[in-house]
């Protein structure tokens, strides 16, 4: 602990440093409050979330519960694309800051939060750095990363025989730090992280925006302390250990530091090295030794006045963009220990939360609250694994103790923690090699080191708009939000509007993640099935959670509409395929959403520019004819016929680029062609017209590449029949140029039917010239060749109509000169045919001389 | 040090570093235990604070590299009540680490048992002088103790090798004596029973690359603290190894070589890559089937040293190393060594270019593997 001694503008300033998330912290800050009894707490925290303050203290609240920061950066001060963000600060019973606040109010001392406002610290902080990490995940505010990661930490893991930070620090600070004095604890955590913040280049410390949050806190500070100053008590802060030296300096203290120092050294004993040497060989590297007492006090202490200018000067230079406060929100939301767990790659504290938070529950009732929990957790994730695995005995749990407590006294622990305990089971256990089929005690033993818990927020929680939006239009249309039991509802949504309102609700709560409701039944217009229903089926059910999800998304608008086309824009920002971007319009269509379209589309359009995926756009086509076509029903008054176009035209464009296909892609490649022959054909849109051209010539530029894949060819012919633009004869030369071909191009005429079947099926009616082809196409193939093309054929044919296939074989009977009715069998009667099959039974029994059997 | 031996038990090699830390340990000591647990740690990992001790300083070098909480968590299972089995690839020191801590809790590394697949419950338990046994009847005296009946006798370790190649049913023998800690010697009457002495426990070795050949049964297995000993998952501390073992191979063979850094490192680097099937540049590898353990690797480069030594002018060539490394790759596998081949015309090919210098050596020398 810090104090800067009272003087005639200021009332006492006490400086506690303090790791996130530690119960031996939040002990000791409980400790030091109800000692010192301050006039003031402040706390590292954005400002802006100081209203919420008697929430989280209520009783009623329960941890695990976070801050919710959002900013929307509609002045474009951090970048120009005028991004969202949005970082959390969670709390578990044993933060010490939580700890703070709830002694505060235990003893009624007023509380503050005196960081920088969230967005401001996003604009103090450079790209990519701090809070402005891009991550995947979450950002949390209370990233303790410049404490646990640097390079003097890393010699100190390896000289004291630690696996990490993690594991120092639990066996320094908190088992071996828990029956400490307060003053003490507080000290050898300040030198840690002096240490460690001399180790960390002060660049970092810039581009993080963790300089100019110190400047605002200290001048934060120092108005309280000017406020305070008529009061005999002292100002307690609790901030970041990482920042406390910081601060320090930025209040302009330094040159008092050699008297504080004294105090402490009165206060200690030589604390951390003297401790370290009584654990045998675990040795601190002699830098931590030697930098206990002198180092701060040895650094050169600028005059008050320069230094005060200095400071004033880079104040400015840092905070001068300020950023507005209607762009931010901040709300508190349940958590959970999950999300709290370091392990899972948030990165705040430490790992272990239920573990941890166990301690916690044990610190005031019991002597050794380690033992116990590592006890219990043996205990029951020995329960969990016998009855998982069923071969873990008693025995085995009492070895696991034995091996705990061993290796707490081998590493001079006072009682064993979270890795002892990970090391107990891992030995005791498991029986064998330890692989993926063996470790299931470990990975039981790792869940309930996170534990499960989740938080609950008292009832006087303020929430984001977005949640009444969410309540009002629940109530409006009768859905339940008191139970938690899923309740089914069946939606007409083509016939009344109520219905599909609801639908339109469900989609964009489904679009926003926040698992409230899911289809069981209904049109999916996404994977383009399923369209000839014409009701949805929904499960919805309400739970805590779904408000979390919507705090979640609140920072993209004030109402879920708003959110949805918020978040969809967002995924836009993605390079998106013309497929994909399709794809997402199609949930935009189900959700009825109707504001702020233009922007959208303009979007889509610019994907659909950027894509040269012949398939990829023709899938983006057909989905939106499909949204096109179905928009009456929907009531949708989206426009599609620009996106239409302009996917007509690029297909057009990339259609001679096309002919030499793979097999594969020659179903898809003629069903985008069709496509396109029915959008060029439409008569009552000028804009097609003007394409019906284009697309012939592409066609019969295609058509002239000798090397063209054959079904491609047959498809082209047959539209080009199809449109006047060739000839039956002209056709029938370019089939009989496959048919007199050597015999690989022989073997293509299967193909070239199949595709010209697909498009013109009508040119076999036409005179007798397509089937004398194709008797002679039969005719030149032996047998095996023949079954080998056979497939081929068959999909040939399955474009005609079974009453066309009989006409077909009545001609081709013609052609051999038999007679019609060789080809047509009589359906045979039910009757008959188990008249015949019993005959046929009695005749055989008869002739083998059995007994007849009657079935 | 006297030099009788092709290799020296762990006591005698390092006896003084022993006797300074049984003489300066303050810690408690279990039973019958030569030193503290404590003690028995720093021995294994070594200590950065020299032992001082009849005023010379010992400097406890770190013997065993790899994961410091497992010789830890080894450390306590031996204090307790159950077997410590440690199992792993072949060639992951496993039995370096037992011999370690034998000697240091006992004293004596060599009480062991060699488990063949001819082991028999007789060399487990006991067996008898003929001779005596005829003249003086069963006696004590007649009776031929096995490791086993040793270590519970005087309260030792006693090692048990390759456990899983003995049969099941032989294996089976020790249930009864690690969970009763007494072994019955019908032959000797009422005074056949010989309980275990306080210090007594087992260090069993496996390989879990003769699994099924020999799977204990589960009735064993709970007898026993199992230890997984991975290989080694970094080229640089793969190659301190090879640089430690080859010197003190060297050392006592009486070769006048040093270990060289970058031949270590290329040869560390060979067999950490071909082990995980990725090299540092990203390319994939197609992995051997033989085992590609560092202890090979000191082999391969101990055998090379020596043919520098004796045929060349005591320097290692790249040529004697790739030599070298055919006769380890090819041993169950033809297709392993087309597999190295592959490894040196890609990987070792364009480390050649690009680092020059012995990578273009090794990269030369590649027309030895054949």
């Amino acid at each position: 602990m810090e104090r800067i001694l009272r003087s005639k503008e200021m009332a006492e300033i006490i400086l506690l440093p303090v790791r996130h998330h530690s119960p031996a912290c939040a002990l000791h800050i409980s400790r030091m409050i109800e000692k010192i009894r301050p006039g003031v707490i402040l706390v590292e925290g954005p400002g802006n979330a100081n209203s919420l303050i008697s929430v989280m203290v209520h009783e009623d609240t329960k941890a695990p519960f976070a801050i919710y920061y959002s900013y929307h950066d509609t002045t474009g001060l951090i970048s120009e694309e005028k991004e969202h963000y949005r970082c959390y600060y969670p709390f578990l019973d044993y933060s010490p800051e939580l700890a703070a606040l709830r002694t505060g109010k235990r003893l009624g001392i007023p509380t503050a939060f005196i960081d920088l406002p969230y967005g401001d610290i996003l604009a103090a902080s450079q790209e990519g750095k701090g809070l402005l990490k891009k991550e995947e995940e979450k950002n949390n505010y209370n990233d303790d990363y410049l404490l646990s990661r640097n390079a003097y930490l890393g010699q100190l893991c390896e000289k004291t025989g630690l696996r990490s930070f993690d594991e120092f620090w639990e066996k320094y600070f908190e088992l071996n730090g828990l029956g400490q004095e307060s003053e003490k604890w507080f000290s050898d955590l300040l030198t840690y992280c002096a240490l460690a913040r001399e180790n960390t280049p002060e660049e970092v410390m810039r581009e993080d925006g963790c300089l100019a949050r110190e400047i605002y806190m200290a001048e934060q500070i120092q108005e309280y302390a000017q406020k305070e100053v008529s009061s005999e008590s002292p100002v307690l802060v609790v901030t970041g250990g990482f920042h406390t030296p910081g601060l320090m300096k930025a209040l302009g203290a330094e040159s008092r530091m050699n008297a504080l120092f004294m105090w402490e050294a009165e206060n200690q004993n030589d604390a951390l090295p003297a401790q370290k040497t009584e654990n045998q060989n675990d040795v601190l590297p002699a830098q931590k030794t030697e930098n206990q007492n002198d180092a701060l006090p040895k650094r050169k202490a600028p005059k008050r006045t320069t230094e005060a200018i200095e400071v004033k000067n880079r104040n400015e230079a840092l905070l001068k963009r300020k950023v507005p406060e209607k762009d931010q929100g901040v709300y508190v939301m349940p958590y959970s220990m999950e999300a709290a767990d370091a392990l899972n790659g948030y990165a705040s504290g430490m790992p272990f939360p239920g573990f941890y938070q166990k301690i916690w529950e044990n610190i005031s009732e019991m002597d050794t609250p380690y033992e116990n929990a590592v006890l219990d957790l043996i205990v029951s994730s020995g329960k969990e694994t016998r009855k998982k695995e069923g071969y873990l005995s008693t025995y085995d749990e009492i070895c696991a103790c034995a091996m705990a407590r061993g290796l707490a006294g081998l590493r001079g622990k006072q009682e064993p923690g979270a890795y002892e305990l990970l090391d107990a089971v891992l030995s005791s256990f498991i029986k064998g090699e330890c692989n993926m089929a063996s470790d299931t005690p470990m990975r039981i033993l790792r869940k309930q080191m996170t534990g499960n818990a989740v938080g609950e927020l008292c009832s006087s929680a303020d929430v984001p708009p977005i949640i009444y939006d969410f309540q009002t239009e629940c109530k409006k249309y009768g859905l339940k939000t008191g139970s938690t039991l899923e309740t089914e509802v069946t939606l007409s949504i083509f016939s009344s509007s109520k219905h599909r309102q609801i639908s339109m609700l469900f989609n964009r709560m489904n679009f926003l993640e926040t698992a409230f409701a899911r289809k069981v039944k209904g049109p999916n217009l996404q994977l383009k099935k399923d369209r000839n229903l014409l009701r949805e089926i929904w499960k919805y059910k309400w739970s805590a959670q779904v408000n979390s999800a919507l705090i979640d998304v609140s920072v993209y608008g004030a109402t879920i509409e708003e959110a949805a086309i918020g978040l969809v824009k967002e995924e836009l920002k993605k390079e998106l395929g013309a497929k994909e971007s399709a794809i997402l319009l199609t949930k935009v269509f189900e959700m009825g959403l109707r504001e702020q379209l233009q922007t959208v589309y303009d979007r889509v359009h610019e994907l659909m520019l950027l894509d040269v995926d012949f398939y990829s756009i023709a899938e983006a086509l057909k989905s939106l004819m499909m949204m096109e076509e179905l928009s009456i029903l929907y009531e949708s008054k989206m426009e599609f016929s620009q996106l239409i176009h302009l996917g007509c035209q690029k297909l057009i464009t990339l259609l001679p680029s096309m002919t030499r296909i793979k097999d594969e892609d020659l179903d898809q490649c003629m069903k985008a062609l069709k496509l396109l022959y029915q959008l060029t054909g439409r008569d009552t849109d000028s804009q097609f017209v003007q394409e019906r051209e284009a697309y012939y010539e592409a066609l019969q530029r295609m058509s002239q590449d000798v090397e063209i894949h054959a079904g491609l060819n047959g498809c082209i012919q047959g539209i080009l029949y199809g449109s006047g633009k060739k000839t039956a004869e002209a056709v029938e030369m370019i089939c009989r140029g496959y048919l007199t071909g050597t015999s690989e191009q022989l073997f293509c005429t299967a193909q070239f039917f199949r595709g010209l079947f697909f498009t013109a099926r009508d040119l076999v009616f036409i005179g007798t010239q397509f089937l004398e082809m194709l008797d002679e196409f039969f005719g030149r193939v032996t047998e095996d060749e023949f079954m080998g093309l056979l497939p081929e054929l068959r999909m040939a044919f399955t474009y005609f109509t079974p009453r066309e296939i009989d006409k077909i074989a009545a001609r081709v009977a013609a052609l051999h000169g038999k007679k019609e009715d060789i080809l047509s069998r009589k359906a045979i009667l039910p009757d008959w045919y188990s008249y015949g099959k019993e005959m046929d039974a009695y005749v055989r029994s008869r002739m083998e001389g059995g007994e007849v059997s009657h079935e | 040090m006297e030099q009788e031996f092709i290799k020296p038990p762990v006591e005698v090699r390092y006896k003084e570093e022993l006797e300074a830390l049984k003489a300066t340990d303050t810690g408690n000591k279990p039973e019958n235990w030569q030193m503290s647990p404590k003690a028995v740690r720093t021995f294994i990992l070594g200590s950065p604070k020299p032992v001082v001790y009849k005023d010379k300083e010992y400097l406890i070098e770190k013997k065993y590299l790899g994961n410091d909480a497992l010789v830890e968590r080894c450390i306590v299972t031996l204090a307790g009540n159950r077997g410590l089995m440690l199992v792993g690839e072949p060639g992951t020191a496993k039995t370096m680490l037992s011999e370690l801590l034998s000697a240091a809790i006992s004293g004596v590394s060599t009480n062991t048992i060699q488990g063949t697949a001819g082991t028999t419950e007789d060399m487990i338990k006991y067996s008898w002088n003929y001779a005596l046994l005829l003249a003086k009847g069963p006696s004590r005296e007649a009776l031929v103790p096995s490791p086993l009946y040793v270590g519970m006798e005087r309260g030792i370790l006693t090692r048990f090798e390759e456990i899983t190649r003995t049969p099941a049913e032989i294996q089976d023998s020790l249930i009864s004596v690690l969970s009763d800690k007494v072994l019955n010697v019908p032959e000797l009457g009422d005074d056949g029973f010989l309980f275990a002495k306080a210090g007594f426990n087992v260090i069993g070795t496996a390989n879990t690359r003769d699994k099924g050949v020999n799977e204990m049964s589960s009735a064993l297995k709970r007898r026993f603290n199992f230890e997984t000993v991975m290989p080694v998952r970094e080229a640089a501390m793969e190659k301190r190894i090879i640089i430690n073992e080859v010197n003190k191979l060297a050392d006592e063979a009486h070769i006048a070589m040093q270990a060289d850094e970058d031949v270590a490192e290329i040869l560390a680097s060979t067999y950490h890559e071909l082990r995980e099937g990725v090299s540092s540049y990203g390319h994939r590898i197609d992995k051997p089937s033989a085992v590609m353990s560092t202890a090979e690797a000191v082999s391969v480069y101990y055998q090379a040293m020596i043919t520098g030594y004796y045929y060349g002018d005591a320097e290692i060539s790249m040529e004697a190393l790739v030599q070298n490394l055919v006769g380890a790759v090819s041993k169950e596998n033809k297709d392993d060594l087309e597999k190295v081949k592959g490894y040196f015309n890609t990987v070792i090919r364009d480390k050649s270019s690009k680092e020059g210098g012995l990578w273009k050596e090794y990269y030369e020398a590649r027309k030895w593997l054949r």
